[in-house]
């Protein structure tokens, strides 16, 4: 224990003493892991956000496909499925895509009556009249209105459509109500063209969350033509692909790391004739192999923990300070319109092991035969030089 | 002081020893050729000879650094000649105090981690080693340049550490090569006066060089001359230099 | 799938550790070749400082193989939510009854490795290193076992689909399912506590006969009573440990207990049981190769250090898995 305490003092003195070296190795070092770090965190960040707002879902939704393509769903189903032991309420709702061309964004336009239990207002109050609106912060941030103004939105038959903001979104997530557009049923169907006997799609609410899936099987069952989506589907689809596209991110990032290690390899290879001059004296005058082996193998872990740790606290700083500014485009995808929320600030400790891994133990790796090269000199040679 | 000498025998064995570098190869150089020589506890041997007559290398493997190509060495009748290297490390720290020609300081490092540094490995605690530096650097007066770097210090000054540091594990026998290279007059006489005082605490001290002050002085109880890695008569050794 | 970053960071370490174990066996080949302690020439000379960098090989691949063993349990929890019906690890290894095999040889090569390393250890500190040979034949066995770690993990993760309906611990760590562990979580609380603390009992007679006096038997005994020891307290910890460590009468999963939510205690737990298993094995594994006076005069010496450790562990895995049958408040018997 003693010699261990000693040997990381002896490791330290050497780091120091080529300082210039060592702290450009780990600023390089620390900057990989920051980016590897970056890419975890966020995702890990969005699958939690994402994990959030699918509690507040339905546990079922009831879509309806023809020739493989969604079309609206008769409202009578939803008797049908009222009428199976163990499920709640079954709510139409209606809800659908607005593109704006002017500020090219894409809104989600819903009437209230499916939603309400699920959203939480920043301001104002809902609609209570057809000519009024609930706006998400979102298009608050790219239309302009505030409480008061008017939304002005263009219907299919390219007639204008004004409606008086009543109030703005703050939901306990951004990522769902951000770009949303709140009416009131009748005024949406006006809107969009949808016939009375027909919505978008039903929600199911189910009793027992352990009878989903038995309830789902059952509608797909009695009726045909209908898609039930559990809540658990869209929570594995969520997963899924957050981690494929972390996954594939870190595979692109491979490349910096691949680069580093091999920096790393050319660094602890050539090491310095002081240094050489130096293990082989210490070696002349009774140090074994395998305690030089082990001070080197300290300094290299001193490294990658420093290194670990700085490059974290950066990949941190720029994730839930500066909101990721670099990686986001590559991440959230289809929407224009940005949802600029406060990511959670979620760190767990399987993320961390898994960037440990992925930084630390190729490092070490890389620089074992290197630190053995350096430490299998011969003390017959300093006699002699 | 640390070692066990036994009584009688010879504390150094050295048997039909040979020494060949690079191994058929071009440049194969055959440092030592079949020595043989007993060294006993207590005595101060001066090695003398021309540069390239293998004097650095019978040090190299007296003092454990180097292993003979052919023939056997002995430390107090163990065979050290075979050991594996970690063994070999040990007995060096433990058994050995060196003085290079060169010093061998870490130049970058301070006097006081200069004798710590290659007593790393020894069980010893932390304190204690530094007790015992702190010590001997008041023997040699160096006690405010502890925290000194190395290569800021005059040639006398690093030539006291690295005897400092040859001490530092109270080592029963002490190699020297060439100590006094690099000194002028005064120095020299003081530093034989220094291994006097060490003769005198019951070490025995091996000492190589071509100084006529070293290998002349009242100090030394034997003189070994070397020639193209063969032992030379003493005798004949010493009408030669004179 | 692959794509998951613990997965891939998991296939990066087994890589890691089979490339280390390629280069060792290559330095091992030389070795077994040109070995000639006798001799002082420059290539002995190159072997034995050879010697160094394969221990060290050694030593980072187990460090590694004990990481990657966790960090594939981690995994396992981490993606089960992605299978219909896993609640726990459990779940995940049975979307695809390979993981079972991975585990099983991870297992495996922690044991292995940890032999290996111990046995370097007594012969570096003969002199005269007698047991080279052996060693590094040994070594070459390990590396067809590191590329079966390796390939196993890839076919298990590459087999996995998402959204396969898959039964978690509740139906295979209880007694209503089938199978051998089914079988053993379904053995009687009354008979199970017995049989566990009798083979504890005799466990710990032998390691402190063991202590006491020198005995080849006693070892060969306590080597086969410390394999017994290992598999009765896993099945202990599936059929009535876990529940009380869980506080609840039917759940059994021997993987729970390493997350957080039960503050990590499968890791105290595991290490004692390791530790306990793996130095009472060690006397009687290195008996019979202590052929020479020097490997006699270092196993000797080691012993007594091995044996308190493996006691170390004992105590250590008794108390972490049995405080809380002896202080918590569930109570099983009479149930």
């Amino acid at each position: 224990m003693i010699f261990n305490f000693k040997l990381l003092e002896y490791s330290l003195s050497s780091l120091w003493r080529r300082k210039e070296k060592n702290i450009a190795l780990i600023i390089v070092y620390a900057l990989v892991i920051a980016t590897l770090g970056s890419v975890l965190l966020l995702t890990h960040a969005l699958k939690t956000e994402a994990v959030t707002t699918l509690t507040a879902a339905p546990e079922i939704v009831v879509q309806r496909t023809q020739g493989g393509r969604h079309e609206l769903i008769p409202v009578t189903y939803a008797e049908t499925i009222e009428g199976f032991p163990g499920v709640g309420k079954v709510i139409p709702r209606v809800w659908g895509y607005y593109y704006d061309s002017l500020v090219k964004a894409n809104l989600t336009l819903i009437g209230i009556e499916g939603y309400q239990e699920q959203l939480e207002l920043l301001e104002g109050r809902f609609p209570q009249s057809p000519d009024e609106c609930v706006i998400g912060s979102g298009v608050a941030a790219a239309f302009g209105p505030q409480i008061g103004d008017l939304l002005v939105l263009e219907d299919s038959s390219k007639r204008r459509s004004e409606f008086r903001v009543t109030g703005v979104f703050h939901a306990a997530s951004n990522l769902l109500t951000n770009d949303l557009v709140v009416l009131q049923e009748a005024a949406l169907r006006e809107f969009f063209a949808m016939p009375d006997g027909l919505a978008t799609d039903l929600t199911v609410q189910v009793y027992n969350s352990r009878e989903i899936s038995t309830i789902a099987k059952k509608i797909a069952y009695f009726l045909p033509d209908s898609r039930p989506i559990t809540r658990e589907e869209l929570l594995h689809t969520y997963d899924s692909l957050f981690n494929w596209r972390s996954g594939m991110m870190l595979a692109v990032f491979a490349s910096a790391l691949m680069a580093f290690l091999i920096l790393a390899w050319d660094r602890a290879t050539g090491i310095s004739a002081e240094e050489k001059r130096e293990i082989g004296i210490l070696k002349a005058l009774g140090w074994e192999t395998s305690h030089v082996l082990g001070a080197k193998l300290r300094e290299a872990l001193l490294i990658s923990l420093t290194a670990f740790i700085a490059g974290l606290l950066l990949a941190w700083l720029h994730v839930f300070v500066l909101g990721a500014p670099l990686l986001v485009p590559l991440l959230k995808g289809w929407s224009v319109l940005f949802p600029t929320f406060d990511l959670p600030r979620v760190v767990d400790l399987y993320q961390l092991t898994v960037l440990a891994c992925v930084t630390i133990l190729p490092y070490l790796a890389c620089t074992l035969i290197p630190a053995w090269k350096a430490a299998s000199s011969d003390p017959d040679d300093v006699m002699r030089g | 002081m640390n070692a066990d000498i036994h009584n009688g025998g010879p504390l150094i064995r050295i048997d039909e020893v040979s020494k060949i570098y690079h191994h058929d190869k071009p440049d194969e150089v055959r440092a030592l050729q079949n020595i043989s020589l007993e060294l006993f506890p207590g005595e101060v041997v001066a090695l003398t000879g021309p540069s390239g007559s293998g004097k650095s290398t019978l040090l190299s493997l007296i003092g454990c650094m180097a292993r003979p190509t052919s023939g056997t060495i002995y430390l107090q009748e163990r065979r050290i000649s075979r050991l594996p290297e970690a063994f070999l490390a040990r007995i060096r720290r433990e058994s050995f105090g060196f003085v290079f020609q060169q010093y061998h300081l870490l130049r970058d490092v301070s006097v006081l981690d200069n004798l710590m540094f290659p007593l790393y490995p020894a069980a010893l605690p932390f304190m204690v080693m530094r007790e015992r530096a702190l010590a001997l650097l008041e023997k040699f007066t160096l006690s405010n340049k502890q925290k000194t770097k190395v290569r800021q210090l005059s040639g006398g000054e690093q030539q006291r550490v690295a005897l400092a540091r040859a001490l530092m594990a109270d080592p029963p026998i002490i190699i020297a090569d060439e100590p006094t290279a690099h000194l002028d007059a005064e120095l020299s006489s003081e530093l034989l006066g220094i291994l006097t005082e060490l003769h005198a605490e019951g070490r025995t001290i091996i000492i190589a060089s071509h100084d006529p002050v070293v290998y002349r002085s009242p100090l030394i109880s034997r003189r070994i001359a070397l020639r193209h890695g063969n032992l030379v008569d003493e005798n004949q050794a010493a009408g030669a230099e004179q | 799938m692959i794509l998951h970053p613990g997965i891939l960071a998991l296939l990066l370490g087994s890589t890691l550790i089979l490339l280390m174990l390629l280069v060792a066996g290559g330095v091992a080949l030389r070795i077994l070749r040109y070995w000639n302690a006798d001799s002082g020439s420059a290539t002995q000379l190159q072997l034995e400082r050879q010697t160094w960098l394969v221990s060290t090989l050694l030593k980072y691949a187990f460090g590694f193989q004990i990481i990657t063993l966790f960090l594939f349990l981690f995994t396992l929890e981490e993606i089960h939510p992605l299978f219909v019906g896993a609640m726990c690890a459990t779940g995940s290894l049975n979307a695809n009854l390979v993981g079972w095999l991975v585990l099983l040889v991870k297992i495996g090569l922690v044991f292995a490795a940890a032999f290996w390393l111990a046995i370097n250890y007594l012969d570096q500190r003969t002199e005269d290193t007698p047991l080279v040979r052996f060693k590094y034949v040994t070594l070459l066995l390990l590396i067809p076992l590191v590329a079966l770690d390796l390939w196993l993990q890839w076919e298990y993760f590459s087999g996995l689909r998402p959204q396969m309906i898959t039964s978690c611990c509740g139906a295979l760590f209880s007694a209503e399912g089938e199978g051998v562990i089914s079988t053993l979580a379904g053995l009687p609380v009354e008979q199970a506590i017995p049989l566990f603390f009798a083979v504890v009992l005799l466990y710990a007679i032998l390691l402190l006969a063991s202590l006491r006096w020198r005995a080849m038997l006693l070892r060969n005994l306590l080597f086969v009573v410390s394999v017994l020891l290992f598999f009765v307290s896993l099945a202990a910890l599936v059929s009535f440990l876990s529940l009380y460590i869980y506080q609840m009468p039917s759940h059994q999963c021997p993987f729970d207990m390493l997350q957080g939510h039960y503050y990590y205690i499968g890791y105290p737990i595991y290490l004692g049981l390791f530790m306990a298993t793996l130095f009472a094995m060690l006397p009687g594994l290195c008996r019979p190769l202590a052929t020479t006076p020097s490997l006699e005069r270092e196993l000797k010496r080691s012993e007594p250090t091995w044996l308190r450790l493996a006691l170390f562990g004992l105590i250590l895995f008794l108390v972490t898995s049995c405080w809380q049958m002896v202080f918590g408040p569930l109570i099983l018997l009479g149930y």
